[in-house]
C-alpha cells in the first residue's frame, strides 16, 4: 500500500488496523475472484484524487505556475518516495545535478518538485542550470576531459551514445523500475531508448515529436478562406505551402497584422534548428519500407542530398522567394517561431514539441490558446524511395511524424556510484522526477515536457482538470497519433548528432541568404561536411551506432 | 660589478664557494626532480607505464618547487643582487605557467584532430587543420566580416572625438551628461543585444520597428538582409563602447594647457583651424591609443553576434570569435577550433605590431 494511500485514509478516521485489515482484505479478495476487484477500486481511487488534485494546482486558465505550485506538487507525489526512503535517510548527501533553463522551465520545476523531496530525505541538491544552446558542449567537454562534476543530469535520448556508450551513467536499480512503472510507457520510448548493451539508464520525464498546430481562425475567416480556398487544416506540404503564399497581403483574425501561413524558423538554434527542416523532409524522406532517412546505414553516406531532402530545401526557399514569412524571419530561431511569433499570434501554423500545445492554454503569453488544433506533422503527396531512386505516390500520402529528441530524460552518472547511499539518493531524486503522478501534471502545465505515457492519454482526466475536451483530444490525440505512427522518424542516437545539425544549419544559412545557387547545392554542401564529421569521429564505430539505433543490427 | 651597481648596493655580501655550490645545487637537483616527474607522467598518460599518478598535480607540485628553488638560489648565489631579482622573477615565473604553458598545449591540439565525440580522442595530424582552414569559406568570410567591423572604428572614432568637445565645452549640465554618456558601457553586450537587439527591434512591437512603420517603412526589417544586419550589429557595438573611447579622448583634451588654445585665439585662429592646428595634432598620442584598444576590443568582438544572429544571414555577421565559438562548442571541434584561434592570434600580432608601427611614425611631432 501506498504511504499517500495510506495517510489519505488516517486523514479520513480510520485506524492504523483497519488500514491494515483492509488491506489484507483487499489482497485476499484480489486473489479468490474478479469480485476482488471491486475492493482494489480503494487505491485506484485514491491514485484517481491525487491525480484530480494536482490537476487542480495551479487551475486550468489559473495563470502559470509558481514555485509555490512546483513544490505543492512535488509535495503531493513524495508517497512513492516516502514508500522507498525513511524521513532523513540521505542527511549529509549533496548531490548536483546538471539539466537546463529554457524559459525558465526544466531545472526551475526541478527545484520546486525536488525541495519537498530534500526536505523529507536530507540530501541537498547543487544545480548547474544550461540554457539549451550550451548544453550540447558543456557535456561534451566534461566527457573528453574526464570532469563529469555532476551526479544527475537530465539528458536527451540522443546523447546516449555520447555517454552510455563511454561508461558515464549508472546502471538503474529494479527497484527504481518499479517505482516510476516503466511499462506505462509509450512503446516508442521503450528500450532500445533509455538503454545501451541492454542496460537501462534512463528516467525517462518527457516524450518528444513535432506536431503541428494550426490556427482555426485562419479557417473561418472569410477573407483568409477566399484567398487561399481552404477552409480544413492543410494535411500535405503542398497543401501547406500553397497557404502560405496564398495568404500573402491578408491580416490576422487576432492581432490586425499582416496574416503569414506556415513559420519555418530560418535561423539555427545551438543544432536543434535542424529538426524543422526534418520536419519537412521527413515526409519526402522517410520511406516506409526503410528505418533509414538521414544517412544510408551501410555506408554512412548521407541522405540528405538526395532528390527528398533537395525538395524540403526547396520548399523553404520557394516561399522565402515568395516573401510568404513574416520580415527577419531569417532571423527567427525555433524559439522565436514558437514563444515570439505563434503563441503571441502571428502565423498560422507551425511544427513544435507538445509544450506549444500545453503552453497555449496554460501560459500567460499566449494569445491563440481559443483558436489552436493540432494534428500530426504534414505529410506529402509523394516519397522519395532510396533503395530505387525514384518518387514514388503512394495512396493518401506518405506521413513520416519527426520523432525529435525522443524526450529528455533523469540519468544518474557513475560520480554518484562510489557510495551506496549517495547512489541511492541519486535515484530516488531521478525517481521522484519521473512519477507516474507527478509526470501527469508536467504534461498538463507548462513545464518544457509532453505527454509520454499511455497513462497521459485519459481525456476525462484531462476534462475533470479544466481542459475543454475537444481540444485536449485535438492536442493529445495528435500526440498519441505521432508516437504510434507506424512510419515515424526516428531520430538516430549516435555520437556527435548534432554536431551533424550544427553545421547543417550553417550551410543551410548560407542557402537560405542565397549564397548558394540552388537547393541542390545547399544539401551537397550539407552532405559534404556531415562525411567530414563522419570521417572524423569514426566510420565504422558510426555505422554499428546508426544501425543499433534503428534497431536494424 | 660596475661604480653603477655599487651605488645601489646597501650590505656588502660575502658570498662562500659552498653557498654558492648550494644554490647551484637545488635548482639542478628541483630541476631534475621536475623532469623526471613530467616524463613519468608523460609516460603513464601514453600507456608505456604506470606510476599511480591520478592527476597531473604531481608535476604541478614539483614545477612550484623548481621555482622556488629557483628564487632562493638567486638570494644563494648573489647576494642583494639576487633579492633585486626576486621582484620580478615569481611574476615572470607565473606569467610563463599562465600564458606560455597553454600556449604551447594549445599549439599541440592545434595541430590535432580531436573531436570530442570520436572515440579514438586526440590524433596529431599534421597539417591537416590548416589545409582545411585554408578551404574553409566560413573562415575567410568571418575575417572579411573583421575588417569591415575595423574600418567602423573610424566613425566611431569620429563621433567619440565629437561628443567629448562637446562634454569638454562649456555646456550646462556637463557632468549629468557625462555620466549619462558612459552608461552604455557599463552594461554588458548580452544585455545590450536582449534589450535593444530583441526587444526595441522586434520587429512587430518593438519601439524602434514601430517608429519605422510610422516613417513610412511598412516592413521593417533589422536583421533581414546582409548589409542591414552587419550596420545594425556595427551600431549595438559602437553604441556600448562610444563611451570608452570618448572618456579616454575627454582625459586628453582636458590635458590639454588652456594657454595653447587662447594664444591660437589671440593669434586670430578660428574654432576650426585651432582644432584642426592645435587640438587635433596634441591629441593624436591619445587618439591613437583609444583607437587600438578600441580595436583589440573588436577583434574580440563575439556576444552581440551569437545572441542576436549567430552569425546570419548567411555569414553576412559572424566574426572569428563567433564562428571558432560554433565550431568549437556546437560542433565539438577542438583541434581545428584552436587552430583556427591560433591563426587568428598570428594575424592579430601581425596587424598589431604593423599597426604600432604606424602609430609611431604617424604620431611624431610635425617639424
Amino acid at each position: 500500500m501506498k504511504v499517500g494511500l495510506y495517510d489519505q485514509l488516517m486523514r479520513r478516521g480510520a485506524t492504523r488496523r483497519d488500514v491494515l485489515k483492509g488491506a489484507a482484505s483487499m489482497a485476499a479478495l484480489s486473489a479468490a475472484s474478479a469480485a476482488g476487484l471491486g475492493a482494489l477500486a480503494g487505491p485506484a481511487m485514491a491514485d484517481e484524487a491525487l491525480r484530480a488534485q494536482i490537476l487542480q494546482i495551479p487551475g486550468v486558465g489559473a495563470g502559470s505556475p509558481t514555485d509555490a505550485d512546483w513544490q505543492k506538487v512535488g509535495e503531493l507525489c513524495l508517497g512513492a518516495t516516502k514508500a522507498s526512503v525513511k524521513e532523513g535517510e540521505f542527511a549529509g548527501i549533496e548531490l548536483t545535478f546538471m539539466g537546463l533553463n529554457n524559459q525558465n522551465l526544466h531545472n526551475f520545476l526541478f527545484r520546486g518538485f525536488l525541495k519537498p523531496w530534500e526536505t523529507y530525505t536530507g540530501a541537498k541538491i547543487s544545480w548547474i542550470d544550461l540554457a539549451q544552446a550550451d548544453y550540447n558542449a558543456r557535456l561534451q567537454q566534461s566527457i573528453a576531459t574526464g570532469t563529469v562534476d555532476f551526479d544527475i543530469l537530465e539528458m536527451g535520448a540522443p546523447f546516449e551514445g555520447d555517454t552510455a556508450s563511454k561508461g558515464l551513467l549508472d546502471e538503474m536499480p529494479d527497484w527504481v523500475k518499479t517505482q516510476v512503472d516503466m511499462d506505462d510507457l509509450v512503446e516508442y520510448l521503450k528500450p532500445p531508448v533509455g538503454t545501451w548493451d541492454g542496460k537501462t539508464y534512463r528516467v525517462t520525464v518527457d516524450g518528444d515529436c513535432h506536431t503541428l498546430s494550426f490556427r482555426k481562425d485562419y479557417l473561418t475567416d472569410s477573407a483568409i478562406s477566399g484567398a487561399t480556398g481552404m477552409t480544413t487544416m492543410p494535411k500535405t506540404w503542398q497543401q501547406m505551402d500553397e497557404f502560405s503564399k496564398k495568404i500573402k497581403g491578408q491580416k490576422d483574425p487576432l492581432t490586425g497584422l499582416p496574416a503569414f501561413g506556415f513559420l519555418d524558423p530560418l535561423k539555427g538554434w545551438g543544432g536543434f534548428g535542424f529538426y524543422f527542416l526534418e520536419d519537412r523532409a521527413s515526409a519526402y524522406a522517410k520511406h516506409p519500407s526503410d528505418p533509414a532517412w538521414l544517412f544510408d546505414p551501410d555506408t554512412m553516406k548521407p541522405r540528405v542530398n538526395n532528390p527528398a531532402w533537395v525538395q524540403a530545401i526547396q520548399d523553404v526557399m520557394d516561399l522565402i522567394a515568395a516573401g510568404a514569412y513574416p520580415a527577419d524571419q531569417i532571423n527567427a530561431d525555433p524559439g522565436t517561431t514558437a514563444f515570439q511569433q505563434f503563441l503571441a499570434g502571428t502565423g498560422a501554423g507551425l511544427c513544435w514539441w507538445g509544450d506549444v500545445g500545453s503552453m497555449a492554454r496554460t501560459s500567460n503569453t499566449s494569445v491563440v490558446g481559443d483558436v489552436v488544433e493540432f494534428s500530426i506533422n504534414p505529410g506529402s503527396d509523394r516519397v522519395y524511395n532510396s533503395k530505387t531512386g525514384e518518387w514514388e505516390t503512394p495512396e493518401g500520402g506518405n506521413f513520416a511524424p519527426n520523432m525529435a529528441f525522443l524526450g529528455w530524460g533523469v540519468y544518474v552518472t557513475k560520480r554518484a556510484a562510489g557510495d551506496e547511499n549517495k547512489r541511492k539518493a541519486a535515484w530516488s531524486a531521478a525517481a521522484h522526477l519521473g512519477g507516474k503522478d507527478l509526470s501527469l501534471w508536467t504534461s498538463a502545465y507548462p513545464s518544457g515536457f509532453q505527454p509520454y505515457r499511455k497513462s497521459h492519454f485519459n481525456f476525462d482526466e484531462w476534462e475533470k482538470a479544466g481542459y475543454d475536451r475537444a481540444y485536449i483530444e485535438d492536442y493529445l490525440g495528435s500526440n498519441a497519433d505521432s508516437y504510434n505512427h507506424p512510419n515515424a522518424a526516428i531520430e538516430p542516437r549516435i555520437p556527435g548528432i548534432f554536431q551533424y545539425y550544427s553545421v547543417a544549419e550553417d550551410e543551410l544559412a548560407k542557402g537560405y541568404a542565397g549564397q548558394y545557387k540552388s537547393a541542390q547545392e545547399t544539401a551537397d554542401a550539407i552532405a559534404a561536411a556531415w562525411e567530414k564529421i563522419t570521417d572524423q569521429i569514426g566510420r565504422d564505430s558510426q555505422i554499428k551506432l546508426y544501425k543499433a539505433s534503428l534497431g536494424m543490427s | 660589478m660596475s661604480q653603477g651597481d655599487l651605488l645601489h648596493v646597501v650590505t656588502e655580501d660575502d658570498i662562500s664557494d659552498s653557498r654558492r655550490m648550494f644554490g647551484h645545487g637545488i635548482v639542478w637537483a628541483s630541476a631534475l626532480l621536475l623532469a623526471g616527474i613530467a616524463i613519468a607522467q608523460y609516460a603513464q598518460v601514453s600507456g608505456y607505464a604506470d606510476f599511480g599518478f591520478q592527476t597531473w598535480r604531481p608535476t604541478l607540485y614539483a614545477y612550484i618547487l623548481w621555482s622556488v628553488c629557483l628564487c632562493w638560489s638567486k638570494v644563494l648565489i648573489y647576494g642583494e643582487h639576487g633579492k633585486r631579482v626576486l621582484f620580478v622573477l615569481p611574476a615572470a615565473l607565473f606569467v610563463v605557467s599562465l600564458t606560455v604553458f597553454p600556449l604551447l598545449f594549445g599549439l599541440i591540439i592545434a595541430f590535432s584532430n580531436w573531436n570530442l565525440a570520436s572515440p579514438l580522442g586526440r590524433q596529431f595530424n599534421g597539417l591537416d587543420n590548416v589545409r582545411q582552414m585554408w578551404a574553409d569559406p566560413f573562415y575567410w568570410n568571418a575575417l572579411l566580416n573583421m575588417v569591415w567591423y575595423t574600418l567602423a572604428i573610424f566613425v566611431e572614432y569620429a563621433i567619440a572625438f565629437g561628443l567629448a568637445l562637446l562634454l569638454n565645452a562649456d555646456i550646462k549640465a556637463r557632468k549629468f551628461f557625462r555620466v549619462a554618456f558612459l552608461l552604455p558601457l557599463m552594461l554588458s553586450p548580452v544585455a545590450v543585444s536582449w534589450m535593444i537587439g530583441k526587444s526595441m527591434l522586434e520587429i512587430r512591437f518593438g519601439p524602434i520597428a514601430r517608429l519605422a512603420r510610422w516613417l513610412g517603412w511598412e516592413t521593417p526589417s533589422f536583421f533581414g538582409s546582409p548589409e542591414i544586419a552587419r550596420l545594425i550589429i556595427m551600431m549595438l557595438d559602437a553604441w556600448t563602447f562610444i563611451p570608452f573611447m570618448m572618456i579616454m579622448i575627454l582625459a586628453g583634451l582636458q590635458a590639454i594647457p588652456k594657454d595653447l588654445t587662447e594664444a591660437a585665439r589671440v593669434d586670430g585662429a578660428g574654432p576650426w583651424k585651432t582644432f584642426w592646428e592645435i587640438v587635433f595634432p596634441l591629441m593624436l598620442p591619445v587618439s591613437i591609443t583609444a583607437v587600438m584598444i578600441r580595436i583589440i576590443f573588436k577583434l574580440k568582438l563575439a556576444d552581440i553576434v551569437i545572441n542576436l544572429t549567430a552569425g546570419g544571414p548567411g555569414g553576412a555577421t559572424d566574426t572569428v570569435t563567433s564562428f571558432i565559438f560554433r565550431e568549437y562548442r556546437d560542433r565539438s571541434n577542438v583541434g581545428y577550433g584552436t587552430m583556427l584561434a591560433m591563426f587568428y592570434l598570428v594575424l592579430i600580432v601581425i596587424f598589431m605590431t604593423i599597426l604600432m608601427k604606424l602609430a609611431d611614425r604617424f604620431s611624431r611631432p610635425r617639424t
